[in-house]
């Protein structure tokens, strides 16, 4: 089912559901690099790569901010350097939320959590395709969440950036399809990770509450649908969202 | 490089990389590429840009350099030459 032996970079890939992501493309047999944007995140970057190392396929990891052109450039010539040849398979995963209710959110939460989630995708969907038009071949996986379908109070701008790229996903998804490359979404419901933990205790209590499955889900259970959706099984799939929420959307 | 064997080299790589049901030498120099002339669309354009920054080795980064650069073969020709020269 999985779609081993491609070159896969995962953006935001040191911890959570990015991290969860490289290491089953790497455990199906893929070369797996991913980013990491912040200083801090150093430790779980260096646990993650060893972690795809010890899979025995290529990997590498890179400190580059998705929403800095340049940085993306870079990141994405490390990577065919690295794994011997260009991206087939990106999976859109780096995201921030900076909660505030409208009313009190300041400018740079809105722009900060836009850059990263919105325009960080828009950049690194424009690095890969050249290499992926070239081949005729490819797969985007954009991580969406629930947020951009039924919306969620205090996170306008973490569900706006989230439908702006499901808007991308669709619109892109039309531009490339007949080279070969498929563009789809996957809308991880509320999963164990740290964006997640960041959330005020009563809200997220709430949206348990929410959720028919009555648990949060785990990082594996996003990452095993996000392989499959880059796979040859899902090959008739484009511009589609796969929602892996516990039935939170139902869409 | 010779002005006429990079222009036979943009019909090759038109015919070839794009598929085009006609032969090369019946591309006329002028004809636009895109819309009424050769019957491409802004998608196959994607692929042109693609083909010609790898087999000539130029750039073409963005709409407004490939609006330009894709107008005609004749508009191709003088860029990759230009771009070369610089």
């Amino acid at each position: 089912m999985s779609a081993a032996g491609k070159r896969v970079l995962v953006t935001g890939g040191s911890r959570g559901i990015g991290r969860a992501t490289a290491l089953a493309f790497a455990r199906a047999g893929n070369a797996v690099g991913f980013n990491y944007s912040r200083s801090e995140d150093d430790a779980e970057a260096t646990e993650t790569l060893a972690a795809l190392r010890a899979t025995g396929v290529p990997s590498f990891a890179s400190c580059a901010d998705v929403c800095d052109a340049a940085a993306v450039t870079q990141l994405f010539a490390e990577a065919r350097d690295a794994l011997g040849g260009a991206v087939d398979v990106l999976v859109n995963n780096a995201a921030v939320a900076q909660d505030a209710p409208l009313m009190m959110m300041k400018d740079e939460s809105w722009d900060r959590v836009l850059d990263v989630d919105l325009r960080g995708a828009f950049l690194c969907c424009r690095a890969v395709l050249r290499g992926m038009i070239a081949s005729r071949w490819g797969r985007i996986v954009n991580v969406v969440s629930p947020a951009a379908f039924v919306g969620q109070e205090g996170a306008a701008n973490y569900a706006a950036a989230k439908a702006g790229l499901l808007g991308l996903t669709k619109s892109l998804a039309r531009e490339v399809a007949r080279f070969g490359i498929t563009v789809n979404a996957v809308s991880p419901g509320l999963i164990e990770t740290r964006l997640v933990d960041e959330m005020q205790g009563e809200r997220r209590k709430e949206i348990e509450r929410q959720i028919p499955l009555a648990r949060l889900g785990t990082p594996e259970e996003i990452a095993d649908v996000i392989v499959f959706v880059a796979s040859p099984a899902a090959s008739y799939m484009t511009g589609s969202t796969v929602h892996v929420d516990g039935g939170l959307a139902m869409r | 490089m010779d002005r006429d064997h990079v222009r036979s080299e943009v019909k090759q790589l038109l015919v070839t990389g794009l598929r085009l049901q006609i032969p090369a030498a019946e591309i006329a120099d002028d004809v636009p590429i895109f819309g009424e002339g050769l019957g491409l669309d802004s998608i196959d354009a994607l692929e042109l840009v693609v083909l010609v920054e790898e087999q000539f080795r130029v750039s073409i980064p963005d709409e407004d350099v490939g609006r330009k650069a894709l107008a005609s073969v004749n508009a191709l020709v003088d860029f990759i030459l230009a771009e070369r020269a610089a």
